[in-house]
């Protein structure tokens, strides 16, 4: 009872001093245009098709497809499980809660990634963070992921291992929305993609 | 400045070596505290002997307190923390699974490995029932992964969720904290048990 | 050292408020130098997922279980993180009981029970411990502990279900333990 009550009133001050003093760090606050200009020239905010279409595949739940094209281009194709955000109502109310938070991995993409990267340049400025551009763009995912290039014979291991892991997700994807002829598409779920995320570093947790 | 890893201020094989001695610590708390021993694990379920509850709960608060100080100094980024994903219904049905496990082994698995470390045989056999419960998982696996990724909520904070600052909430489970040992002394003293 | 004496120093344990301390420090200092908190059952799985690729090449290929686990971990299963930690876990303990005189070759149990059925139930315990700690992404220490002091919702569920469950059970199993 006595270690009790001496941790007692060492933890209980304690408590009080933090739950007194004012937050210190302010999650969002505005970029200059000094730090844009720098995290955009690094090009922090490119997310590869590879790694996308892993997590696709794996159905990762933290993953946020966000089309930034019109609705109109949204409805004729879209990434599966997409959402549309057209840059130019990207800052209505209705659209905040999607693009300022901290519980998903949100992908821009346009057919290029011109007007993804408009759209990425406009949160980040505002401070907002998870949001990312898919490299390359629609344009890219067609022609390389769903439907990649075999490689010639002479070229090194990796872009073998790349093609190998591409095949096998766009027979997972299905293609990306245009309906496969054969009849077994085999789920292959678990080729890794052979480039890593420039997302930012966190240490993987769990127990 | 922290954490240290993530900021790539030392290396990963650092890391690993700083792992190892972390580790270190860890197990002599553990078993220094009796966390050997499954009959005093048990004890919280039944008022005998409520170390589990305190030695946790005043773990966490310390490490809680400490981590709110070192934000507020400057000295860490909690943003590069690891903050562990919330999954609702895997957590639920998981932490029920392992609350069943612990009533029937008396352990959970890092207090079952310095268990078995001082030579605990029912320590042992829990490790082995571990490597079981894992196997299971990893080959019936398929049949869990709906329920592995339903209701995904993102990585909040309990703070965020009740809408109040991190040290307010600390505060406010400092003093729940406190009451729990205030009460978990005189259950002690209300259902003492023979030395065991 | 006779076998009294053992006993009588084996009783000395820490005060359970400098050992919380402690454990606080220790996990903080994790927190610290690595990002991330303590952990047990990870390494297992680590292990496990190990002794798997050792016996089926492929099963990264046919098992979700292994491809999710080869997304999370580059290089191979074993250098993790955990696994160090765990190796330290070991010896830090043996350390602990060994200075303390508390090594010793025994089944631990109610004078009530044999020691036949407490390690019956010590194994099922282990089984699903092992499970439920798989399903919930972490057992006691890496998402209880390790989550509160982050303030983590999952872990404060978590530790709620946890020790819910066990005292809601605790009537059930009470000839084990009183």
């Amino acid at each position: 009872m006595k270690s009790l009550k001496f941790l007692a009133l060492i933890i209980i001050p304690l408590g009080i001093i933090i739950a007194a003093v004012p937050a210190d760090r302010v999650r969002h606050f505005q970029l200059t245009a000094d730090e844009l200009l720098q995290e955009a020239g690094a090009g922090v905010q490119f997310i590869s098709p590879d790694v996308v279409a892993d997590m696709l595949v794996q159905k990762d739940p933290s993953l946020r497809l966000i089309d930034v094209r019109t609705p109109e281009e949204f409805d004729d194709y879209s990434m599966p499980g997409a959402i549309n955000v057209p840059l130019s109502n990207l800052l209505a109310d209705e659209y905040t809660d999607i693009i300022n938070q901290d519980a998903y991995v949100n992908v821009f993409y346009s057919n290029g990634s011109v007007y993804a990267n408009q759209a990425w340049m406009i949160t980040r400025q505002l401070g907002y963070e998870n949001n990312f551009v898919l490299e390359g763009g629609l344009n890219y995912w067609f022609g390389n992921i769903l439907s990649p290039e075999e490689p010639s014979q002479t070229s090194p291991n990796e872009e073998f291992a790349q093609y190998d892991f591409r095949k096998s997700a766009a027979a997972a994807l299905g293609g990306g929305g245009v309906v496969s002829t054969e009849p077994d598409v085999p789920a292959v779920k678990a080729v890794k993609p052979p480039v890593s995320a420039k997302a930012k570093k966190k240490p993987s947790g769990g127990c | 400045m922290g954490p240290l890893a993530p900021n790539e201020i030392i290396s990963e094989n650092t890391n690993f070596l700083l792992a190892f001695f972390i580790g270190i610590a860890f197990g002599w708390v553990l078993e220094s505290s009796g966390f050997s021993s499954s009959r005093k694990l048990a004890g919280i379920f039944y008022g005998y002997d409520a170390v589990v509850l305190k030695v946790f709960f005043t773990g966490a608060i310390t490490c809680m307190l400490g981590l709110l100080f070192m934000s507020l100094f400057g000295w860490i980024d909690l943003d590069l923390v690891y903050v562990n994903p919330t999954y609702l219904t895997s957590a639920i049905i998981g932490g029920v699974i392992m609350g069943a496990g612990f009533i029937m082994g008396g352990f959970c698995p890092g207090t079952s490995f310095c268990g078995a470390a001082i030579g605990k045989i029912d320590g042992m056999v829990f490790v082995v029932g571990l490597f079981i419960g894992v196997y299971g998982f990893a080959f019936t696996y398929g049949w869990w992964e709906k329920l592995y990724y339903a209701n995904y909520l993102g990585e909040p904070k309990v703070s965020e969720a009740l809408g109040m600052k991190d040290g307010l909430f600390g505060l406010l489970l400092i003093i729940v904290a406190l009451g729990m040992f205030v009460v978990a002394e005189w259950a002690e003293k209300k259902f003492p048990r023979e030395e065991y | 050292m006779s076998n009294n004496k053992t006993e009588e120093r084996g009783r000395r344990y820490l005060n359970p408020y400098v050992g919380g301390v402690l454990l606080g420090l220790v996990l903080l200092a994790a927190n610290f130098i690595s990002g991330r908190g303590l952990g047990a059952s990870g390494a297992i799985k680590s292990v496990v997922a190990t002794s798997i690729e050792m016996v089926d090449k492929d099963a990264v290929n046919t098992m979700p279980f292994m491809a999710d686990y080869a997304q999370s971990h580059s290089g191979s299963p074993m250098k993790s993180w955990l696994v160090f930690e765990m190796l330290g876990v070991i010896v830090g303990g043996f350390l602990s009981g060994a200075i303390a005189g508390r090594l010793k070759l025994k089944v631990e149990h109610s004078p009530k029970i044999t020691s036949r059925r407490r390690l019956v139930f010590a194994l099922m315990g282990g089984v699903l411990f092992g499970f439920g700690s798989q399903l919930g992404r972490g057992c006691t220490s890496g998402s209880a502990l390790s989550g509160m002091a982050v303030l983590s919702m999952g872990g404060f569920i978590t530790m709620m279900a946890i020790f819910g469950t066990g005292f809601a059970l605790a009537y059930f199993f009470r000839r084990n333990w009183i």
